[in-house]
């Protein structure tokens, strides 16, 4: 085992772990008991203590983020490092129609969602010409550029006025949502519009995957030219598919930015958009669901040891961890202990194993 | 295979009213193609006739497989110009070149080895059903009746309809020769070029494969690359022989079997079997 590169990683995912469609008749299943339990713990962590469902919605955010970087990543091949500007220009598209015009949340999610989708087509069209890494390297730059345009407030500045984004500071007092008179102060009904939200992103995602659309992505992904070759217009499937990805991304910056009661520019850094990275390939790429455990997982591991000094460490630890014991993730795992325990105790000693002789030399 | 047998051969498809023989399909003029200081394609004009099979030979490093490239839209000529059916194709991006009708098979087997052979049948005959229509993105890709019938077809044709729910990495060398012809035929040409479709295989499969090929010649116009000297005089209506990027000679088996500058550059004096 040579020296592991995220492309590396990659190229250790194969199809065969999603089969001819994404989530079986029994990965449904569990998705909707997945769903349940969380439907149903959400009043039980409410009254052990409030503050947990604060950091539920938090995990549901990253959830959604992770389920739209996967769809581009996993499903088509496309390595975005900028996914942090569609989670942003949702987000402060939220903060802004809400502080100007409306809270109505049938307003402004769908808005959120639509400049997602904008924002992604102009970085995916600009981006997609270029491949691997080269294409990563393009949507870090033009995220990177986006995030410094809100940090200095350079639409104010175009526009002569005094503030748009707020500069370093963001919109701050963001208010909560309009809808259907329900009272979102209570954080636990944010808690379920939020899980309902990514329930039906989810749905939406797998029907796109197992779509004659979805199937050419897969087809991207696996070889490139060949799809070519066979008359289909790569770049437009690619730039669609980024814009789809992005409206995701911009819906889960619409749902946290009121829940925060702010939009600052750190919604748009870089790291936002590597920690997102992390998520997929932790959760197991490709798999659409693995990715949403992955963000969880980081969410709350954040948040819990969040005051432990350098739990960074522990962080890669875990990553490392799973890199070279699961190298398709959570959900490769939790697929291979599905289809047959013993065997993937085996491979996981087997691959300790060959990795600690490799480390030898 | 005499040159009398295939004017015969061409008269009867034409009393058949399928073609004429003078039909020109593809034609290209001046086309040259360079990379850096190599000229890999050296002022190529060539015309490929609708009607039977042009076999393209040359030595290795002859810009046979450059010059698919040209063909089908990997590579845009340095100068030149191609025109398919009268109407240029230089400078179209693939996928419409795809469109027009123009059709690759590739040297290497080239596809989704995790796809099972139909579904990679499917992918191709797919995409001229499908787009970017609402109900692309949101049926099932299981439910596309007429490019699953489509494939199941193609299939049948080149006797893969038992592996068809196979995977494809699973296949023996000489299927998967055929699923690369198979997913070629699903796009549905009306010119199919095949870089050296029996390359490598056992004399069995060759012969099998060479009738295929004779198969798919009734109504598709067909472009080898070939090596086997053989195969290419017996199957072969028109041969093009390519050197050191030029065109060297064009013409029937006889011809090119008894062409000297033909013999001095690729067949080296000696035989070609």
């Amino acid at each position: 085992m040579k020296a592991k590169t995220i492309l590396d990683v990659i190229g250790q995912r194969t199809t065969s772990q999603t089969g001819n469609q994404i989530l079986s008749k029994r990965g449904r299943l569990a998705v909707a008991l997945g769903i349940g339990t969380l439907a149903v713990a959400g009043p039980i962590a409410y009254s052990i203590q409030p503050f947990w469902v604060y950091l539920l919605v938090q995990m549901l955010v990253f959830a959604l983020l992770a389920l739209s970087l996967d769809f581009i990543f996993g499903y088509a091949g496309l390595l975005s490092f900028g996914h942090a500007a569609m989670f942003g220009a949702g987000g402060y598209a939220a903060a802004l129609l809400i502080r100007e015009v409306t809270a109505s949340a049938l307003v402004v999610l769908p808005t959120a969602m639509l400049v997602g989708v904008l924002t992604a087509a102009l970085i995916g069209w600009l981006s997609v010409r270029a491949r691997g890494i080269y294409f990563a390297m393009l949507t870090l730059a033009f995220a990177q550029m986006i995030y410094v345009a809100t940090f200095t407030d350079l639409p104010a500045m175009i526009l002569d006025t005094a503030m748009i984004t707020g500069g370093d500071n963001g919109l701050i007092g963001i208010q909560l949502y309009e809808l259907f008179g329900i009272d979102f102060r209570n954080r636990l009904n944010y808690y379920y519009l939020t899980l309902g939200i990514v329930a039906l992103s989810l749905a939406g995602l797998v029907r796109l995957a197992n779509s004659p659309f979805g199937r050419v992505l897969q087809g991207i992904r696996e070889n490139e030219e060949r799809i070519e070759f066979l008359g289909y217009n790569v770049r437009r499937y690619k730039i669609i598919a980024f814009s789809i990805s992005g409206g995701f991304a911009g819906l889960a910056g619409g749902l946290y930015v009121p829940f925060q009661s702010v939009a600052e520019p750190g919604l748009l850094h870089w790291t936002v958009s590597g920690e997102l990275v992390v998520m997929v390939l932790l959760g197991g790429m490709g798999t659409l669901w693995g990715p949403m455990l992955g963000a969880g997982l980081i969410v709350f591991l954040e948040d819990r040891l969040g005051g432990v000094e350098s739990w960074e460490i522990i962080l890669g630890s875990i990553f490392v961890a799973v890199v070279i014991f699961a190298p398709r993730g959570l959900a490769g795992m939790i697929i291979a202990v599905r289809n047959d325990p013993r065997a993937a105790l085996d491979n996981a000693k087997r691959a300790l194993r060959n990795y600690l002789q490799e480390v030898r030399g | 295979m005499t040159i009398r047998g295939n004017a015969d051969e061409l008269a009867d498809r034409n009393a058949t009213g399928e073609r004429s023989t003078d039909d020109v399909a593809l034609r290209t003029d001046a086309l040259t193609k360079q990379f850096g200081p190599l000229t890999a394609i050296d002022d190529v004009s060539l015309e490929i006739h609708a009607d039977g099979i042009t076999s393209i030979i040359g030595p290795n490093g002859a810009g046979k497989t450059t010059l698919f490239n040209l063909l089908t839209g990997k590579y845009d000529p340095t100068d030149g110009q191609i025109r398919f059916r009268g109407e240029r194709i230089d400078g179209k991006p693939p996928h419409e070149i795809v469109r027009d009708g123009i059709v690759r098979s590739f040297q290497i087997t080239n596809f989704f080895d995790e796809l099972t052979t139909i579904e990679n049948v499917r992918l191709a005959s797919q995409a001229r059903y499908t787009g970017f229509k609402p109900t692309d993105f949101l049926r099932h890709h299981d439910s596309l009746e007429e490019p699953i019938a489509d494939a199941e077809r193609v299939l049948e044709r080149v006797q893969l309809a038992d592996v068809a729910q196979t995977p494809a990495a699973n296949l023996s060398y000489g299927q998967r020769r055929h699923l690369e012809i198979a997913i070629a035929l699903a796009s549905d040409p009306d010119l199919l070029l095949m870089d050296e479709p029996t390359a490598g295989m056992s004399p069995e499969e060759t012969r099998e494969t060479v009738g295929l090929i004779e198969d798919i010649a009734a109504d598709v116009t067909l472009v080898l690359i070939e090596h086997d000297m053989d195969i290419v005089m017996d199957i072969s209506d028109r041969i093009a022989v390519l050197n050191e990027g030029t065109l060297l000679s064009v013409g029937g088996p006889a011809e090119i079997r008894t062409d000297e500058r033909v013999q001095q550059a690729y067949l080296r004096g000696g035989g070609y079997d």
